[in-house]
């Protein structure tokens, strides 16, 4: 009986009316739907803009392979869905080399010396102090794990208010640089004119920059934030 | 990669320390950087085929020039304050419809980053950090700058 009532509430749940409600989005939604799949959009010789909301337009070509010998497997030519994801794939390989590279670095101390090596500057460049170090050098690998240990310093009492800021500035701009440059940029790393390690040194600088900038600017403008502190 | 800059494996072998990380990198660029190259290849047959790309470059253009780059490139800056895996793809997709150049990407580069992802990291860094939200336009304005100077770096000298 008990199991039959459980059966029975069960049936009547699923089709609950509240769940069946349709707004007009809904509708609108349909529509979009229908017009985006249908193909109809191309019809329109006068009206070729019609044509990008069409799926089969999207969904684009492979590039061809003109240069046999000298072309590789993403072609020449290639658009839409179709041709990013080629182009995707072809990555693939240098950004599982470059992380198995930073992972056996990484594992011989790399990070723990890199460390070493900015704890001296924190303090005259950006007055916060070097027990911040490890939380900034997380960041450049992974900006969550670097928000977290930020947070815990904070939470301690080891770091005031304004170092909390300042860190913030540090970490925000070229946030998980390390990770996200040879992951992400390594897309674009064949074309890069100049080398490699420019651009990325630049965005390690230039996180000092920021940083330094949104000190000035605290001790300027929000110098009565942070009296209590000290 | 560790969460704490310290290295925890099982093993010593750099082989398969390798393998690890290799195995991390096949993760990621099959989860993130796959679906988010595809979809900006989308976006920007979309926009090419609507006429936006023309339209922003002639209106950016001026402005655009003083860090070497051609007026549509803004289109590239303004996705990478959303995300930028997506501005990488947008890039490259334009790289190969010949819109962009070689010099231009390198000048690009660093922005992608400095400027790259603030809405994603806003949640994820500053809101997990608990940096007050008073100061958020401040660290904002910080990397845009940042960005901005760093552009005209690589123009200048690099690229």
């Amino acid at each position: 009986m008990q199991e039959e009532n459980k059966e029975q509430k069960k049936v009547s749940a699923q089709y609950d009316p509240e769940q069946w409600k349709v707004g007009p989005k809904g509708f609108i939604a349909l529509i979009v739907a229908i017009l985006f799949f249908s193909g109809i959009l191309v019809n329109f010789p006068d009206m070729k803009w019609l044509s990008a909301f069409d799926f089969t337009t999207l969904t684009g070509k492979f590039g061809a392979i003109k240069a046999t010998g000298k072309a590789t497997f993403v072609g020449s030519g290639g658009a839409g869905a179709r041709g990013g994801f080629l182009f995707a794939l072809s990555l693939v390989p240098s950004v599982m080399f470059a992380l198995g590279m930073i992972e056996v670095l990484e594992h011989y101390g790399a990070i723990k010396a890199a460390q070493k090596c900015l704890t001296p500057f924190l303090k005259p460049l950006l007055g916060i102090p070097g027990l911040t170090g490890l939380a900034l050098i997380t960041d450049l690998q992974s900006t969550d794990a670097g928000a977290v240990l930020t947070k815990g310093l904070y939470d301690d009492g080891l770091i005031t208010k304004k170092d909390l800021v300042i860190m913030g500035a540090w970490q925000y701009s070229g946030a998980g640089m390390i990770a996200n440059y040879f992951m992400i940029g390594s897309a674009l790393f064949a074309n890069l004119t100049c080398a490699l390690l420019i651009p990325f040194a630049l965005i390690f600088i230039f996180k000092f920059v920021g940083a330094i900038y949104v000190r000035i600017m605290l001790n300027l403008f929000y110098k009565g934030d942070f009296q209590d502190e000290q | 990669m560790s969460n704490n800059g310290q290295s925890k494996h099982t093993t010593n072998n750099p082989f398969d320390i390798f393998i690890i990380g290799a195995r991390k990198g096949f993760n990621i660029a099959v989860n993130n950087l796959v679906p988010n190259i595809l979809m900006a290849y989308a976006v920007s047959e979309v926009l090419r085929i609507l006429g936006v790309m023309k339209l922003v470059g002639e209106i950016f253009g001026p402005m655009m020039f003083i860090f070497g780059l051609p007026g549509e490139a803004v289109t590239v800056l303004l996705t990478a304050w959303l995300s930028s895996s997506a501005a990488v793809g947008l890039a490259a997709s334009m790289f190969n419809n010949g819109i962009l150049e070689p010099r231009h990407l390198t000048i690009l580069m660093p922005a992608f980053f400095l400027l790259g992802a603030q809405l994603q990291y806003m949640g994820r860094l500053l809101g997990v950090a608990d940096v007050p939200k008073r100061y958020w336009p401040l660290l904002m304005s910080a990397s845009l700058l940042n960005a901005l100077c760093a552009m005209l770096i690589m123009n200048w000298f690099f690229a």
